[in-house]
């Protein structure tokens, strides 16, 4: 009798549990964590909109007005930099997809080596909060355009 | 607004981004730390690792400019490393000090914190520094969740700017 109890207690807290994780994992609960000041800005210091570059160069990634925090890093006004590559803008209500054309940099880096081939590119910043997801409002930066010499 | 730490920040603002900046590609300045003096043994608290090729530099001002504003911006480049908020330890990151007007404080002891030992504990990876006209040096150095510089240390070379009145 005891034994089953303990069972059922210990279903009804696994079942708890996991609602409770539900609800925390749920993007309108998530969203009040991951709120960035107004003032917060994310930008390219390098390249700028227009610019011509070589096949292999450096991106620096900027941000004004915030932090820079590895993903998985919970703390107040910060998030880490996903870099779109001839791509429009994901879901800003999901996770920011990881592929070719959304490089994460969930190591806190703030600068990258890219190698594109020759022609026209597209760029832009988009801030994501620890679980990638992009904040509340999303921080991002100007769609730039650049071209890769041959 | 919440005001970066340090008197001499004025605030986190938007400016429009700096006009294409090109960053010295800084050799690590291996200025000596002053020697402990006898009697005033400090514990060497843990130093984290840092790869030998991370390096941070000063992405403007550049060494030798001549700032014609007593309130400019500074903005930090990291390569090779990662950013991180104080308190997370987290491999290969550190978050900024900015070291203004002073010599490397002791490499293994946690950086002081004052107005010449400016904490960027938030993750911040640029400021507004605000310093009175006069010749003013300027140098980062990382430091760890604790605040200790990482082993090698992660530091940028001591630059030398001049600021002037509006």
């Amino acid at each position: 009798m005891f034994v089953k109890l303990s069972r059922a207690m210990l279903s009804a807290c696994a079942i708890l549990t996991l609602a409770g994780t539900l609800a925390f994992s749920s993007p309108e609960v998530r969203a009040q964590h991951s709120s960035m000041p107004p003032n917060a800005r994310v930008y390219f210091i390098w390249p700028q909109d227009g610019q011509v570059v070589g096949s292999k160069f450096w991106v620096r990634m900027g941000l004004s007005g915030a932090g820079v925090a590895p993903a998985g890093v919970e703390y107040p006004n910060t998030g880490h930099h996903h870099l779109l590559i001839d791509t429009d803008l994901p879901s800003l209500t999901e996770a920011i997809p990881h592929d070719k054309n959304h490089l994460h940099f969930g190591a806190g880096q703030t600068e990258a080596q890219l190698e594109l081939p020759p022609g026209t590119h597209t760029l832009q910043l988009l801030l994501g909060d620890a679980a990638h997801f992009p904040h509340d409002p999303p921080l991002m930066s100007k769609k730039i355009t650049i071209t890769v010499r041959s | 607004m919440a005001l970066a730490p340090g008197r001499m920040i004025a605030a986190m603002l938007v400016l429009s981004p700096v006009p294409a900046l090109w960053a010295q590609t800084a050799m690590p300045d291996h200025a000596v730390a002053e020697p402990t003096q006898p009697g005033e043994q400090k514990a060497t608290p843990h130093r984290s690792p840092a790869p030998k090729n991370a390096y941070v530099y000063l992405g403007w001002p550049n060494d030798g400019e001549i700032i014609r504003s007593t309130r400019f911006r500074v903005w930090f480049g990291t390569r090779n490393f990662g950013v991180c908020p104080a308190g997370f330890d987290r491999p290969n990151t550190g978050h900024h000090h900015l070291l203004i007007d002073v010599p490397l404080p002791p490499l293994d002891q946690p950086i002081p914190h004052d107005k010449n030992h400016l904490h960027f504990g938030a993750g911040q990876t640029e400021t507004v520094l605000e310093l009175p006209p006069g010749k003013h040096t300027l140098q980062l150095l990382m430091g760890d969740a604790d605040h200790v510089p990482h082993d090698p240390p992660v530091l940028s070379r001591r630059i030398s700017v001049t600021v002037r009145a509006d």
